[in-house]
């Protein structure tokens, strides 16, 4: 893999002055078409917390062992919570716990290029050669996010440098993109400046408040409510800064979930869910083991299961979890054969992700590849299906359209199907 | 050594990796560790080679020591097998380890056994009888300082049996007294840990392979060097060697031909010559002049090569790696 692929490129980190453009541009109206958005789904208080593991995690050394074949690797395989499914035996943790998560082993998505890969697996299609389309964050942002709440609709954690910037709103613009946190877990320039006292800020926002007041009295004006609804959002966001804040969480809650980087921005996400945000990524960087693929995984799945596991756990505990939908993936998983290097490449041709919590069957599998790895054999799906299947499982319509101008956009390609098997 | 007359003089394609392999004296016999499992018992001498199987580990066989008449292998599903190569039978099957055995290896005088895995617990055994004599642990920690797994990659004992040495994936090298199982001394190869903290955040690397000169004065240690991109072992392969009394780094050797990691070293009886083999995509054989103090040779092999066995003062040398056995020798 090749540096210069992910070199480079803006880095999206929120400003208020920003902020307000994009929160004023929502009511503005513009382009985003019908306002059928389904009310009760928002007020479920349905979350998303992805785990988007770039760079391409292996399948054989996760969720579709294949021990003994010539292309399986050293590891072994587990059995889970689940009788007749077995995972890695990297992953004790989650085999212990299968029964809340619905794992997918027949993703056929074509596409083994990092940059392109990242793009159709966060979007679930490719953009059309005149229109980008939303990532599913913003998608639930738009669905699910409430117009008067408080926080962020859509977090994305992305501390690592390689393979950021495959996210985007697409045609939903700014309102819906990520608040992405590239440099630390906490956002930046959403402080109470130094040199204003929080006496002073309060009553700037009381003079603000009253003359808002006075000046909207007697008028109806989508601006002004918009213009009013920024500040509202600013100030939220502001005052959502201490949910970035880990030190916040109870040591034996940190300590549950570890030490790592990762360990912390998924606490983190969980806390950001429990406050209402519908989506977070937490993006953990970087599973391109071209070469030593084996000592790659020894480091990075004990990681993953550890963590995932803690998030169930939590998330249950909080009674979240049938409300909280966690997802596992990647741009594609890795090759069955063992190159020289004793490595795994690219591979989009058979390959796995999970799906835990809200909408789906638990303690399942769906789908099934070959003895070697090297071919689904039963469920074939693509990126289509699988985010049709994601929809479906938290009360979103698949074929619901967004309009931009007067062309009818569904949120999944049209004919697509959500996979039954999958759904609770 | 006239490395001009250095030839290929076997080359056997393999459907499996080889991670090792030894050579059973006065005969054409050679015995593979390999991906499948199994251990394979191989005629070189025949055209189209084929092997008997030996079967009984549940995971990649690493690691093998040959005594007199009986192997013992080592593999990544913790147990130590002992064979009898006459039989070609399993005498006895220890689970010796909680994770993977990296290396099992045997003292000069075939008495004791000593295995690393990454348990990160040093085992000597008695070779003879499978038990266990002494374990040594406490200097290498489960954890890398980014609270990931680390692994305990490679073991050697010196001449007489007296010292046996230990190295693990932060390059944290230890010398122990066989007799008392304490430490003596330890001495650190950092260069050969690379551990991405901002671009990818985990790590490769870590030194595979060690050797005592026959003297004992001298501990070689191989690895890779630092890494800018870990998603391959892109950097040169890389010996140190430390007089580890004096816990002193004395010598490094770029191999600048070859890159990835040295798997095998081994002194010449003289002491003057270091070899040393490995890769990554492709592999390499080398020699290093210690008195010249310079890597004298590199020899490209059609594999990344994993294991090596050496007979008469390394004129004959066999290598095992990416689904190939080649054999090298000096043409006299």
């Amino acid at each position: 893999m090749s540096n210069r692929q992910f070199c480079g490129s803006m880095e999206h980190f929120v400003s208020r002055r920003g902020f307000i453009g994009s929160a004023a541009g929502l009511s503005i109206g513009s382009f985003l078409g019908q306002k059928t958005v389904a009310e009760e789904i928002k007020k479920q208080g349905k979350s998303v917390i992805m785990l988007w593991l770039a760079g391409g995690a292996s399948q054989l050394e996760t969720w579709d062992p294949k021990p003994g074949a010539v292309t399986g690797g050293p590891f072994r395989s587990i059995q889970t919570s689940t009788p007749g499914i077995q995972i890695s035996e990297l992953m004790p943790k989650m085999a212990a716990r299968l029964k809340d998560t619905c794992i997918i082993r027949s993703l056929n998505t074509k596409n083994a290029d990092h940059g392109s890969g990242a793009q159709l697996m966060m979007r679930g299609r490719r953009d059309d050669a005149a229109l980008k389309f939303p990532d599913l964050g913003s998608v639930i942002a738009r669905e699910l996010g409430k117009p008067d709440s408080p926080v962020p609709d859509y977090v994305s954690f992305y501390l690592q440098t390689e393979g950021r910037n495959f996210a985007g709103s697409g045609f939903l613009g700014a309102r819906y993109g990520p608040m992405e946190l590239s440099k630390e877990a906490m956002p930046e320039n959403v402080s109470r400046l130094d040199q204003i006292s929080l006496e002073d800020f309060h009553d700037r926002q009381a003079l603000r408040d009253l003359w808002s007041k006075n000046f909207s009295m007697g008028r109806n004006s989508g601006v002004l409510a918009s213009h009013e609804q920024a500040y509202l959002r600013v100030n939220g966001l502001m005052d959502s800064k201490k949910l970035f804040d880990v030190t916040k969480e109870s040591q034996k809650t940190r300590d549950k979930y570890g030490p790592t980087q990762f360990a912390e921005q998924v606490l983190i996400a969980r806390r950001l869910a429990e406050a209402g945000v519908p989506f977070v990524r937490v993006g953990r960087a970087w599973w391109d083991s071209h070469g030593q693929n084996f000592e790659t995984h020894q480091e990075l799945v004990p990681e993953l299961d550890h963590v995932m596991a803690t998030l169930l756990d939590d998330l249950a505990e909080r009674g979240m979890l049938k409300n909280t939908m966690v997802i596992t993936l990647s741009e594609f998983g890795r090759t069955p054969s063992i190159n020289a290097s004793l490595g795994r490449d690219h591979f989009a041709s058979a390959w796995s992700c999970s799906i835990s919590g809200c909408g789906v069957v638990g303690g399942s599998v769906y789908g099934k590849t070959d003895a070697k790895g090297d071919k689904v054999a039963e469920g074939e799906i693509g990126a289509a299906r699988l985010f049709a299947t994601i929809y479906k499982a938290l009360g979103i319509n698949p074929q619901k359209n967004y309009y931009v101008g007067s062309r009818p956009v569904p949120l999944t390609d049209p004919g697509t199907e959500p996979v039954k098997e999958v759904l609770a | 050594m006239n490395y001009s007359k250095i030839k290929v003089q076997k080359n056997i394609s393999r459907p499996d990796i080889v991670f090792d392999l030894v050579a059973i004296p006065g005969t054409s016999r050679v015995l593979l560790a390999s991906s499948d499992f199994n251990i394979h018992d191989l005629d070189i001498s025949q055209q189209k080679a084929e092997s008997k199987t030996l079967s009984g580990h549940a995971s990649y066989v690493t690691t093998l020591a040959l005594g007199k008449d009986v192997l013992a292998s080592g593999s990544y599903d913790g147990k130590i097998i002992f064979w009898n190569i006459s039989k070609n039978e399993k005498i006895k099957s220890l689970d010796a380890h909680q994770k993977w055995i990296r290396k099992i290896t045997l003292s000069p005088d075939g008495k004791l056994l000593a295995s690393v895995a990454d348990d990160m617990v040093l085992r000597l055994w008695s070779f003879s009888e499978g038990k266990l004599i002494r374990e040594m642990k406490g200097e290498h920690t489960p954890l890398t300082p980014h609270h990931f797994q680390s692994m305990l990659y490679a073991c050697t004992f010196n001449s007489d049996g007296s010292l046996v040495a230990s190295a693990d994936k932060t390059g944290h090298v230890v010398v122990w007294e066989t007799k008392s199982g304490k430490k003596v001394a330890s001495v650190e190869a950092p260069i050969m840990y690379t551990w991405d903290p901002s671009a990818r955040r985990h790590s490769i690397g870590g030194p595979r392979s060690l050797a005592f000169s026959p003297d004992s004065k001298y501990l070689a240690v191989g690895g890779t060097g630092k890494i800018g991109n870990i998603d391959h072992l892109e950097a040169n392969a890389r010996i140190e060697v430390f007089e580890w009394q004096k816990q002193e780094k004395s010598k490094e050797f770029i191999i600048d031909k070859h890159k990835g990691l040295v798997e095998f070293l081994e002194f010449h009886p003289d002491g003057n010559i270091l070899l040393g083999a490995g890769g990554a995509g492709e592999g390499f054989i080398c020699f290093v002049d210690l008195k010249e103090n310079k890597v004298a040779h590199q020899e490209k092999a059609q594999m990344n090569v994993h294991g090596v066995f050496t007979q008469n003062k390394m004129t004959s040398i066999l290598a095992g790696g990416h689904h190939r056995v080649m054999e090298f020798q000096f043409e006299v």
